[in-house]
């Protein structure tokens, strides 16, 4: 098994104004197995993926996914979010076996 | 007096014809495999569509889906979709949706947004099992349904 599962990253744009929409990329090392593939001794490799990824921005709820063992390895997830106020961005992955991995981010205003 | 090109002239745009209906004869038949099946949903779709949306009609408009038209690595089908609709607090997109045909989660994501997203666009990758129809549905805070459906041919198998 990998050993970097659960490692995340949140970027923002390195400039940003106020009340501008903004673009936030989101990244997370997990292998994403949908269950239906087998090992060389042609044991099922059990499903293991990121099902439920909820978005905050200043401690308030803005997006949440729900997501299938569809979504590609290693997932990548871009999305907007108007920079409205000062606070910190919170990225809240989950797995099908119990994993959390949380990744956040400051929005600041450039001067 | 007759023109003795006439004949001529006859004889090349006869042939020009009977060309074009060969070219549109062959066209019809190739036609099918160039632009892919027609978007209209199978049952088993079709069945997901209404575990999640019920009756309610879905329009095509509003959304734009950029996706590669042949996809060389399945296992990562690089996909963006932007959406001219309203993002007010009165009126926005509470949700996108993405639906492949042929995969074994039919529906293989959803993005419940609010207001506060400020525009309901959305950047990730997502895996093909084999050349399908991929749907994306955006739903409004109204009610209202829209989509937009790509025909992605893949190459490598990508369940894994």
């Amino acid at each position: 098994m990998r050993d970097d599962v659960g490692q995340g990253k949140l970027i923002l744009p390195t400039k940003i104004a106020r009340n501008a929409v903004i673009n936030i990329r989101a990244l997370l090392s997990h292998p994403m197995l949908t269950g239906m593939s087998r090992d060389q001794a042609g044991i099922p490799i059990p499903a293991y993926f990121v099902n439920d990824v909820v978005i905050t921005y200043g401690g308030e709820h803005v997006a949440h996914f729900e997501w299938s063992s569809g979504i590609s390895r290693d997932p990548f997830v871009g999305f907007s979010l108007r920079a409205s106020k000062e606070a910190p961005v919170t990225i809240t992955w989950k797995d099908n076996k119990g994993g959390v991995y949380t990744s956040s981010a400051d929005i600041k205003f450039g001067a | 007096m007759r023109d003795p090109l006439s004949r001529r002239t006859f004889l090349k745009s006869s042939a020009l014809a009977v060309a074009a209906l060969a070219a549109t004869g062959t066209g019809a038949v190739a036609s099918p495999l160039l632009a892919g099946p027609g978007n209209e949903p199978g049952d088993d779709v079709k069945k997901v569509l209404r575990e999640r949306f019920g009756a309610r009609q879905i329009r095509e408009g509003h959304i734009t889906l950029d996706i590669p038209d042949v996809a060389p690595d399945s296992r990562e089908v690089p996909l963006l979709i932007e959406s001219d609709l309203p993002m007010t607090p009165d009126n926005f997109v509470k949700g996108i949706h993405i639906v492949v045909d042929h995969n074994p989660d039919i529906y293989l994501a959803g993005f419940e947004f609010t207001a506060a997203i400020g525009a309901a666009t959305l950047d990730t990758r997502i895996k093909m099992r084999r050349s399908s129809q991929v749907r994306i549905i955006a739903e409004t805070s109204k009610g209202e349904l829209w989509t937009t459906s790509r025909f992605v041919y893949t190459s490598l198998n990508g369940c894994v």
